[in-house]
């Protein structure tokens, strides 16, 4: 004490109060850098988070249905939501339980004694779950860039259904900190999940999955699983993320509300966030808009007045604009199957059309009506997998019956040169037939499933198709062109068709004899 | 050595220890009671009810479906108060006391079976009955949950060295359910509806679940004998915040 107060000490002291207060946020840092890690050594924690990447790496690597490697990117963004939530849940639990922590060792009292304020440390806690909110966030962004890198995909994501997965841990974590500040008992968190997912599930079903109901839920799914186009979804998706962002802010201000925050901003903050919840939660209950409606309508019905057309071939293929660039891929397809076909068929040229049935929106499936026009052939929005040989067989169908009404009413013997062509050229014929046909047998009666009305194939038509497809592709492929006219005259019967083509000629007689 | 007296003490007690457990259990049945969390398994046994409750309470005509995982969930919940059941702030105090492991345990959980069973029959009356799950089909469901949770805790304490390990218990046991709606392939699923064609099925896997939880817990029963896996052990040290 026997140094001299200089007037520069007296200039020098408000820089140190601020360095104080800097210091004070570092050590929230500090403190939540330290959390986030300790989060780590929680075995629930470790295991889903192990689980959920590598559910999704294991979703992303394996193949397990054709259609993965066509993916419409307006259904693969919505896809990343769900398996976050595993996440959240264990992080809701440990959370709590970390910030219990002191109390349940007995820390509270020494903590007192500390500079940093108990407010503090809860923020602190609350920005420990930021870090998994950040792996989310990668881990929902390179799933959704595989898929974007795939060849086969179609149309565009959306960055507010991205969002939903990292909103969602930090939701969970924002939640688990105001669990413990609200009702500070280890066992409350664990059946505070159990009564959050009940209720959510029972709202959605007790109000009848009314529109603003559904919406209140951190994730929200749909019924359908065919591809739209991206305007006519009708998901609110940005009011959606708006929403979620002011629920997460809600719980995370509110613990540090409860856990002694006092100051001005904090309280503005709270009232900010409820308003962001609320706008939120308003605007995406609005359902359906007369002119969505109006849009939905058109492209059911009047699908020519939205598409864009290309001409592969000799055929033209018709799709809605984030579609257009599978042309090629169609192409690929009714090339094979005309190069099967004989007579006029094998040059008619086709128009591929893309139809959708946009009514409901996504939120239940429907069948296509056929269509009436000569040499049209319909093709929906999903490809791959079994969707293939269910087009083959409708260009198959087109070309011999001539269009699609009519296709659907083929019971006689032309159905052997149908499903021939549909299936004759695929590198794996037998299991295209076995994969178009509903009841998946090679024998028997049984519906064939196309991208709208069903074709029905008999117990004797089946036969004989299985006979030609264990034959030599080239020497059926010559016999089929050679009797072209025979084989696709209207009222020719199975057993004709087996007898020129040589197989095996079927006992029962065709549906339509009878 | 808190593990050892009682594992080294076996051999020479001999034909004596029969009796004492037989005398000391009298007097240790209100202890013992006095000991059991009744705040966690009232909590998971209210939030259980509430929620079986849920379609009276808001007047929704409830269907089969929603009753049966309602139940489902309350069982869940209950279940989660259950693996509070073997916590013991003084365990490491009660280590050393002659009365065996098991007979403690078992004594709590003779207390908890009463109003457990109470409580299912209450958890099912409140569903009205012309949308009731098979009541012998659900019990067992009930039953298998209640178990798993009991041998997760038991598994705490014998390879643990928390005197209460409860909520590390709650938070597997809530996990394990998710994970088991999540990963299990429908030809091992658990969860079925009640008009499904794989009911039977599946209830013969939560008769295996029982089974094997029922074993679990039995073989976690005795004191153990060095406390925990050696990778597993934690030191709680005044310089390790994060002990918990």
């Amino acid at each position: 004490m026997n140094t001299v107060m200089q007037p520069g000490d007296l200039q020098a002291a408000p820089p140190a109060v601020r360095s104080e207060s800097r210091r004070s946020w570092a050590a929230v840092f500090a403190l939540a850098r330290f959390e986030a890690r300790d989060l780590l050594r929680y075995a629930v924690v470790l295991v889903t988070l192990f689980v959920y990447v590598g559910y999704t790496l294991w979703g992303l690597l394996s193949e397990r249905e054709g259609m993965d490697a066509f993916p419409a990117l307006q259904n693969v963004d919505r896809g990343t939501q769900t398996a976050p939530l595993l996440l959240g849940i264990a992080l809701l639990v440990c959370v709590n339980r970390a910030t219990l922590r002191s109390r349940r060792r007995d820390t509270d009292r020494h903590f007192d004694v500390l500079v940093m304020e108990p407010w503090r440390r809860t923020v602190a806690h609350v920005l420990s779950v930021v870090p998994f909110a950040i792996l989310t966030a990668l881990v929902v962004l390179g799933e959704f860039t595989w898929q974007a890198l795939r060849p086969g995909a179609v149309g565009h994501g959306s960055v507010a259904e991205l969002a939903v997965g990292p909103l969602t841990v930090l939701l969970c974590g924002a939640l688990g900190v105001l669990m413990a500040r609200l009702v500070p008992v280890v066992f409350a968190a664990p059946v505070l999940v159990i009564g959050l997912f009940t209720f959510s599930v029972f709202l959605s079903a007790g109000t009848g999955d009314a529109e603003w109901s559904r919406w209140l839920a951190p994730v929200v799914g749909e019924t359908s699983s065919e591809a739209l186009p991206s305007d006519l979804m009708g998901r609110p998706a940005a009011w959606h993320a708006l929403y979620l962002i002011g629920l997460v802010l809600l719980p995370a201000l509110g613990a540090v509300l409860v856990g002694g925050g006092r100051a001005w901003p904090l309280k503005a903050g709270l009232a900010g966030a409820l308003a962001l919840a609320l706008t939120g939660a308003v605007a995406q209950s609005g359902g359906v808009s007369a002119e969505l409606t109006a849009a939905r309508e058109r492209a059911t019905d009047s699908p020519e007045k939205e598409q864009s057309c290309v001409r592969e071939g000799a055929s033209t293929y018709c799709a809605f604009p984030e579609w257009t660039g599978r042309a090629a891929t169609w192409a690929e397809t009714v090339e094979r199957v005309q190069s099967l076909a004989g007579g006029s068929a094998a040059k008619q040229r086709l128009l591929v059309r893309q139809r959708i049935d946009a009514t409901y929106g996504l939120s239940g499936d429907s069948a296509l009506a056929t269509s009436t026009t000569p040499h049209q052939v319909t093709v929906g929005t999903r490809w791959g997998g079994n969707r293939v040989p269910e087009f083959a067989s409708a260009v198959a169908s087109v070309l011999v019956a001539g269009d699609e009404t009519k296709a659907g009413e083929l019971c006689d013997g032309r159905m052997v040169t149908v499903m021939w062509l549909a299936v004759g050229g695929a590198d794996t014929p037998l299991t295209e037939l076995r994969n178009v046909r509903l009841d998946d047998a090679l024998a028997g009666s049984a519906i064939v499933l196309t991208p709208t009305n069903p074709l029905s194939m008999s117990a004797g038509q089946t036969a004989v198709v299985v006979d030609l497809l264990k034959r030599p592709r080239a020497e059926v492929t010559a016999a089929v062109k050679d009797h072209w006219k025979e084989l696709t005259a209207p009222g020719v019967t199975t057993a004709q068709v087996a007898r020129v083509l040589g197989a095996e000629v079927p006992e029962e007689s065709d549906d339509c004899e009878a | 050595m808190r593990g050892g007296d009682v594992e080294t003490g076996r051999g020479d007690e001999g034909g004596r220890r029969g009796r004492r457990v037989r005398g000391v259990s009298g007097a240790l049945v209100p202890a013992v009671g006095r000991t059991v969390p009744w705040r966690a398994l009232g909590a998971g046994a209210v939030v259980g009810l509430l929620l079986v409750a849920l379609p009276r309470l808001l007047s929704v005509e409830p269907d089969p479906w929603l009753s049966l995982n309602l139940l489902r969930a309350a069982v869940l919940a209950f279940a989660l108060g259950l693996a509070f059941l073997l916590d013991d702030p003084a365990r490491h105090l009660t280590t050393p006391v002659t009365t065996r492991r098991w007979v403690r345990t078992g004594l709590r959980v003779a207390w908890v079976v009463p109003p457990a069973a109470l409580w299912w029959t209450a958890a099912l009356a409140l569903v009205p009955e012309k949308v009731r799950p098979p009541v012998g089909s659900v019990t067992l469901e009930a039953g298998a949950t209640a178990v798993f949770a009991l041998a997760a805790a038991a598994m705490a304490v014998r390879f643990g060295n928390e005197p209460e390990s409860g909520p590390t218990v709650a938070a597997g046991v809530l996990t394990t359910a998710v994970l088991a709606q999540v990963l299990l392939p429908d030809r091992w699923s658990l969860f079925v509806a009640t008009g499904d064609p794989r009911w039977e099925a599946a209830h013969e896997r939560w008769a295996l679940v029982l089974a094997l939880a029922a074993l679990v817990w039995g073989a976690c029963g005795p004191e153990p004998v060095r406390r925990g896996f050696r990778f597993l052990r934690r030191r709680p040290t005044a310089a390790d915040p994060s002990a918990a």
